[in-house]
């Protein structure tokens, strides 16, 4: 079992990688080859316990690397999408779940105090749209590309989104 | 033919609990459908933010009524995963006990609902009664009926009471012979079969990619159970067989149901006869440190997750709950389209609707 917290660093530059064990582990397998993709965009990989993987995404790559995590290594389950407002910065945290490589991937995006807008991923999960909708209607989230984005929990003339931390009910 | 949209709740005898399923049917074709929920939001999530971790055990046993068990376990896993805790061999060994206990009690809820409302009133009898077997059990081990406010961080409320073990294999014994009795009352009844048979298909591939769980994935032919497949607590040191079934219809969830119930009968067993000696609580901090923690388990109704935000005092600053059933009703119209307006009692009575989580 891996450390908590342990990071990982990126592919060795200019390597052809020879055919290893380490390949038959799928976290490593899904690591390398997230890295390959986006280079730029998703850091800061950890390994939390067995099976469940940490990492950032910046929020301009997040819809395609949400296609690609899907199509390219079989993450066919989007869990939980859950909107978490700090003093700087909106934080939206993703777990997604593969059912074939048992693994369960925590992806986290930002998006400023300003512009709490991020790409909708319902269109590559169904099971993405309803929550998108609930963290926009207790949140405020703005999800673009939604189908539907309405309040879905609370009335639909409601004012306030009470998740906020400035909401007093 | 005119189209109409008809509203279906939220008082109707098939909802089970408070929310509105709008059909719009073309004469008796349901060719669109739209759940609504959120009569009963309460906003235990912003509850949560202004109690201390301890004060939030009771709140999470009030996201479902049917299985309170299995959510304030599921919350004490997700803290003792932020403070980093150990929990003591026994006290993972009560937990298991009586959340499978809890799963057969939720799942004899289910099917006496379900058997009432396909016009079986014998089995809805039946299983409330047998459901209180299992009911008093709990009820010895924690004190309460419905809530039991039983897990703590580090550990179970108490010691199992005296003779536990005995009654806890007595209950397993009767049900095994009971289960028997329901299968062939319900598999042998014609009224059931036929409005179960084909009714509401969620193909395999729209199952996963709608984010349902539970039975009604493992109902659609995908062997994926959280016990068994990423495990929890001290799962992996018991022997069963995940129940699935590849038909994808309303049969296919209520087979899987009855397998788990068997399932489950097994565990306990194995849980009775192989508890350790031991302590089964350690005290945990006041304070949780900074950083996150989740939890992820197999809940009677599905994937249940929670994701909690510590900030260094006693208080979570978020505290985030997934609820199966609010992903798996925002399904139904995959399932809904193209029946008939009689067959919505049956897929939607299927999906083991539980209004408590889903608006929570």
């Amino acid at each position: 079992m891996a450390e908590r917290g342990k990071g990982i660093s990126g592919p060795a530059e200019g390597l052809e990688r020879a055919p290893s064990t380490v390949d038959e582990d799928p976290i490593e397998r899904i690591i390398r080859s997230l890295l390959d993709s986006f280079p730029s965009a998703i850091a800061d990989f950890q390994k939390l316990r067995k099976g469940v993987l940490r990492a950032r995404i910046e929020r301009r790559d997040l819809f395609k690397a949400c296609k690609y995590l899907r199509d390219g290594l079989g993450f066919e389950h989007i869990s939980m999408i859950s909107a978490i407002e700090y003093e700087d910065r909106f934080e939206l945290v993703y777990h997604i779940a593969s059912y074939q490589h048992r693994v369960f991937l925590e992806l986290i995006t930002t998006a400023p105090k300003d512009d709490p807008s991020v790409d909708s991923v319902s269109s590559i999960w169904g099971g993405a749209n309803w929550q998108e909708r609930e963290s926009y209607d207790l949140m405020g989230i703005k999800f673009n590309n939604h189908p539907k984005l309405e309040r879905i929990l609370l009335p639909s003339d409601y004012l306030y989104h009470p998740l906020r931390k400035d909401f007093r009910g | 033919m005119a189209e109409m949209w008809i509203n279906m709740g939220p008082q109707h005898p098939m909802t089970h609990g408070l929310w509105n399923l709008r059909i719009k049917v073309d004469g008796e074709t349901i060719t669109d459908a739209e759940p609504e929920v959120g009569y009963l939001h309460r906003g235990i999530e912003k509850l949560c933010e202004d109690r201390t971790y301890t004060q939030i055990i009771p709140i999470t046993d009030r996201l479902c009524y049917g299985s309170s068990l299995t959510w304030s376990h599921l919350y004490c896993l997700t803290v003792e995963d932020l403070m980093g805790i150990e929990v003591p061999k026994r006290a993972e060994y009560i937990r298991v006990a009586a959340i499978e206990m809890q799963r057969i009690a939720s799942h004899l809820m289910w099917l006496a609902a379900y058997g009432a409302d396909l016009g079986l009133m014998a089995g809805f009898i039946y299983c409330m009664r047998d459901r209180e077997v299992f009911i008093d059990i709990l009820q010895a081990l924690t004190g309460s009926r419905i809530t039991y406010n039983f897990p703590r961080i580090g550990g179970v409320a108490h010691d199992v009471p005296s003779n536990f073990d005995r009654d806890a294999l007595r209950a397993c014994t009767y049900m095994e012979r009971r289960l028997k009795e329901y299968e062939e009352m319900f598999d042998r009844s014609k009224v059931f079969m036929m409005r179960n048979e084909d009714v509401g298909v969620l193909r395999r591939t729209d199952a996963m990619n709608l984010g349902v769980t539970g039975p009604p994935l493992r109902g659609s032919g995908v062997r994926y159970d959280l016990r068994k497949d990423m495990p929890y607590s001290v799962y992996p040191e018991f022997e069963f067989e995940p129940a699935t079934h590849p038909d994808c219809d309303c049969y296919a969830r209520y087979r899987v149901r009855m397998d788990e119930m068997w399932q489950s009968c097994r565990i306990i067993r194995q849980a009775v006869q192989k508890m350790p000696k031991g302590k089964w609580r350690i005290l945990a901090p006041r304070n949780a440190p900074e950083g996150t923690g989740v939890g992820r388990v197999e809940d009677p109704r599905g994937e249940g997750v929670m994701y909690v935000v510590g900030d260094g005092t006693d208080k979570p600053y978020r505290l985030k709950i997934r609820s199966p059933i609010f992903v798996t009703v925002s399904a139904a119209p995959k399932m809904l389209i193209g029946y008939k307006v009689a067959d919505v009692v049956a897929i939607m009575g299927s999906l083991d609707m539980c209004i408590g989580e889903t608006d929570r």
